[in-house]
């Protein structure tokens, strides 16, 4: 406990402090002892002055107030201790459950360097037609979940965690980053009921915290997948919803502290911003970490800079769009936009890559017959372009896919179906073996049994 | 000389005791001032200038401190003494609001007087712990069909309303308010920027329509510093807070945000904070996030079910305002101004119409009908831009009722303005689709 200085300035979530000992360095952990809370992190420094960003509200705070350092960096707990809790970004239990901590580490670490990367790895299977059908994943894949707002993206996290992770023995890391509170309790609450949170660890830093909370979120829940990876040397499962809010908290802080910003508001140190996320969030000799980073795409625009700056250091992607939500087919996913890097005729096998070309080539010349149709009928269509229509919506239908957390929705009960399957019925569709059947029977099956 | 006064000043208020920190102003703003000395104040304490304004500090700087005004009276002059009132600023608020149409300072501003029997109330509190929340699964009833059947709303949800102007975004609002009759729901109606004659056309509707005793209007308009229209849904929520706390049901409509994100842009700039995206600052998801985000259901039984309302322009409800609303929300209704012209009213367009808590918040019934319907009527306006040339017999008999049955639905689906249905109603509504169900003739 050591005194460092006095309070000069104040803002919503920085401080600068006059130093009276400048044994300080970037990252030190500052408190004014007050009734109330007040924590600070340095983020820069200079020989007489200490510019820092506050953890919690800064107002109440008095100009004046003497600021002592309580420690060197933010910690959080590296055990087994972790799972099947919650904590917030700063690493403290919320969950309300007694806690003893067995070890300590300080949040930040390096990224994984270029001589550790590990790239080969076998496939992994989520049992969403959709998703293994047309973007296949691979351990220590990265997988963007693109989509506007209000299209699915929660849903299909969780229906993703239910999948993946009731198949496999793996821990799984869960990142609340800038999302709803609500939808933290509910996951939380869903995990509980279904057995599964004693398998997985929680991180919140959610949409009504301040931005410094929200963007630490992600490093802190990093910092526990790493644990599991190193120490358990396991294949961990990172859920981050959402990356873009990281990069949104970071522009506020940016704003606060008065740097110049670069276009849409974003702080200009972005790139590297993310790499030190991104770069962390790989597999190593001790495991892998697969991740799926749902990434929030503000104003429904693609080319944001901070949605492409995330997108280069993605392996695949599932893009979730709002004209299939429109339609009453979830997942809603753009089967045009979604891929991976395993959808390659020498990774995948000739057969699923093949069937992936005709079905996209068949849903394309399908959207073409749509806009003749609404001009001419369906009638004044040639045999050979009415097959490739009837069976487009069978397709279409088919890829929609009763799931297990969305039963409430739905009314019916979820189903992991085999890729195995899915090939199967995609070639029948294709080949005309179902032509007599009503297209609403492919509408929210699993596999199709006749 | 000058410098002498103010020491002296500074005596005598010290001696006074509880005023004792003074300023003096440098530089007036239209709505904040720049203030030297007050160097032990507090952020966010509320100040008092030379009995002419209040305010509240915004920022406080190496020299100076930025002041926030949210009342004035009298013109401000350089020179002018600030006096720090040594505690954080708070707004007003009086019980015996109910039925009237209120400031955040304890006005009531029909009668144009303010209240006796004031409390204050904290503009914003910290946010309130993941772990105090509950799940939303309580039902809360609008009365419209389309949306208690189709896109159900629970206590405790925070349920967009958008679409563009004149397509009853106000009026869902409204009838949600009066519905809430007997229902043991205390309403707030924060209106922001709306017309005076708005607001007291609003205040007549509900009183005529018996919504008076457990509503609330709270207004602001741009007639007035923007700071306070800034601070009014904060301050709103505050109240609907500590109703939630001592476990009372609140509904909050807000109405409506994109002209609350217009005055927080407007200050924003004034004071030179870097704009972002359509010069809004970066901040502005957060200022819409943390005000939203205390729509809940608390543990403890009482919540916070929040409406916010936007208003878009050419039916785009992409844009940069209306997307981060959403993304906050759980689920919003769209309105569409084509269905307002056809007289599909209310105009809610279903493709796009959300609630991401669907049968959650439903009982049984409503949830297995509601379902039904909603797939029925989904598929129908999916295929019926599709087959709308096609000759009606030459389609199959499936295709056949589904067309029938989908028009069934959506005139159905026609609503009066004000004139709730019971839960009942909805349902006789369409048991015809349940009797094709059970006799698997479907």
């Amino acid at each position: 406990m050591m005194e460092v200085g006095k309070i000069i300035t104040i803002s919503d979530i920085s401080i600068e402090i006059i130093l009276s000992n400048t044994d300080v360095k970037i990252g030190d952990i500052l408190e004014v002892q007050n009734d109330h809370k007040y924590v600070f992190e340095i983020i820069e420094v200079n020989n007489i002055s200490a510019t820092c960003v506050s953890l919690y509200t800064t107002r109440g705070l008095q100009k004046g107030s003497i600021v002592i350092k309580v420690s060197d960096g933010l910690e959080i707990e590296y055990s087994d201790k972790i799972l099947g809790r919650v904590f917030n970004s700063y690493g403290t239990i919320i969950d309300g459950l007694p806690f003893e901590s067995e070890h300590k580490v300080k949040v930040n670490n390096d990224t994984v360097s270029l001589k550790e990367v590990k790239v080969e790895n076998d496939p992994l299977w989520t049992g969403i037609k959709v998703i293994d059908f047309f973007a296949p994943l691979q351990k220590g894949f990265k997988m963007g979940l693109l989509g506007g707002a209000g299209v699915g993206k929660t849903v299909l996290i969780k229906e993703l965690i239910h999948n993946i992770y009731s198949s496999s023995n793996s821990n799984a890391v869960f990142v609340g980053a800038g999302e709803r509170s609500r939808e933290g309790k509910e996951l939380y609450e869903d995990m509980k009921s279904s057995n599964l949170l004693d398998k997985m660890v929680m991180v919140f830093g959610q949409m009504g915290d301040n931005p410094v909370s929200r963007s630490k979120s992600v490093a802190t829940g990093l910092r526990m997948a790493e644990y599991l990876r190193d120490e358990k040397k396991q294949d961990v499962l990172i859920f981050i919803d959402n990356i873009y809010r990281f990069i949104q908290a970071k522009a506020e802080i940016a704003t606060d502290l008065k740097e110049l910003l670069i276009e849409n508001g974003y702080p200009a140190n972005m790139a590297n911003e993310v790499s030190q996320i991104e770069e962390r969030i790989n597999s190593n000799n001790n495991g892998s970490i697969t991740s799926f980073q749902a990434i929030y795409i503000p104003a429904d625009d693609l080319t944001d800079d901070a949605v492409q700056t995330v997108m280069s250091y993605m392996d695949g992607q599932i893009v979730l769009d709002r004209k299939i939500a429109e339609l009453g087919l979830y997942p809603a996913i753009n089967v045009f936009k979604s891929t991976s890097k395993l959808i390659d005729a020498e990774k995948i096998g000739e057969r699923h890559y093949n069937l992936v070309e005709k079905v996209l080539a068949c849903l394309t010349r399908y959207e073409e017959l749509e806009e003749i149709i609404a001009v001419l009928g369906i009638e004044e269509l040639s045999e050979e372009d009415k097959n490739i229509f009837y069976r487009s919506r069978k397709l279409r239908n088919y890829f929609s896919q009763p799931m297990f957390v969305a039963e409430s929705y739905t009314n019916i009960k979820g189903e992991f179906v085999d890729i195995k399957d899915v090939l199967d019925d995609v070639e029948n569709i294709l080949k005309g073996k179902y032509d007599t059947v009503d297209e609403s029977k492919f509408r929210y099956i699993g596999k199709y049994n006749g | 000389m000058e410098l002498n006064k103010i020491d002296k000043k500074v005596e005598e208020i010290k001696n006074n005791d509880n005023i004792y920190s003074v300023g003096k102003v440098i530089k007036v703003n239209p709505y904040t001032v720049i203030v030297s000395g007050l160097n032990d104040i507090t952020y966010y304490e509320e100040v008092d200038i030379a009995d002419k304004a209040k305010g509240f500090v915004f920022a406080v700087g190496k020299n100076s401190v930025t002041i926030s005004i949210v009342e004035i009276t009298e013109k401000i002059n350089p020179g002018d003494l600030v006096y720090s009132l040594k505690k954080q600023f708070k707004c007003l608020f009086s019980m015996d609001s109910m039925g009237k149409v209120i400031d955040i300072f304890g006005n009531d501003l029909i009668a144009d007087k303010k209240f006796d029997n004031l409390v204050e109330v904290p503009i914003e509190n910290d946010p309130l712990p993941l772990m105090d929340r509950d799940l939303v699964t309580r039902e809360f009833l609008t009365g419209i069909t389309g949306i208690d059947m189709l896109y159900p709303i629970g206590r405790g949800q925070r349920q967009l309303i958008i679409g563009d102007k004149k397509t009853g975004k106000t009026q869902i609002a409204l009838d949600a308010i009066v519905n809430q009759k007997d229902k043991n729901m205390v309403c707030i109606y924060v209106a922001i920027g709306k017309t005076k004659k708005e607001v007291k056309d609003i205040y007549y509707e509900l009183a005529k329509r018996g919504a008076a005793s457990y509503t609330i209007i709270i207004a602001s308009f741009h007639d007035e510093l923007p700071n306070r229209t800034y601070l009014t849904p904060y301050v709103a929520l505050s109240i609907a807070e500590e109703m939630m706390l001592d476990a009372y049901d609140v509904l909050v409509v807000i109405d409506d945000l994109k002209k609350h994100a217009d005055v927080y842009r407007q200050i924003s700039l004034a004071s030179k904070k870097t704009p972002g995206r359509d010069a809004y600052p970066s901040d502005i998801f957060y200022a819409h996030s943390k005000l939203l985000e205390k729509g809940c259901q608390h543990k403890n039984g009482g919540s916070i079910t929040i409406l916010p309302i936007i208003e878009t322009k050419s039916s785009d409800i992409t844009d940069y305002i209306s997307t981060n609303i959403i993304s906050i929300c759980d689920g919003q209704l769209v309105l569409s101004s084509k269905n307002f012209a056809k007289g599909e009213k209310p105009a809610l367009n279903y493709g796009l119409s959300v609630s991401r808590l669907g049968g959650n918040v439903q009982d049984k019934e409503m949830k297995k009908l509601g379902s039904l319907v909603r797939n029925e009527l989904l598929e129908y306006l999916d295929v019926r831009d599709v087959y709308e040339l096609a000759n009606i017999d030459e389609m199959s008999p499936e295709l056949q009722k589904r067309m029938k049955d989908g028009k069934i639905i959506l005139d159905k689906l026609r609503q009066y303005k004000f004139a709730p249905k019971s839960k009942e109603e909805m349902l006789s509504l369409y048991r015809f689709l349940e009797v094709g169900e059970n006799d698997g003739s479907r």
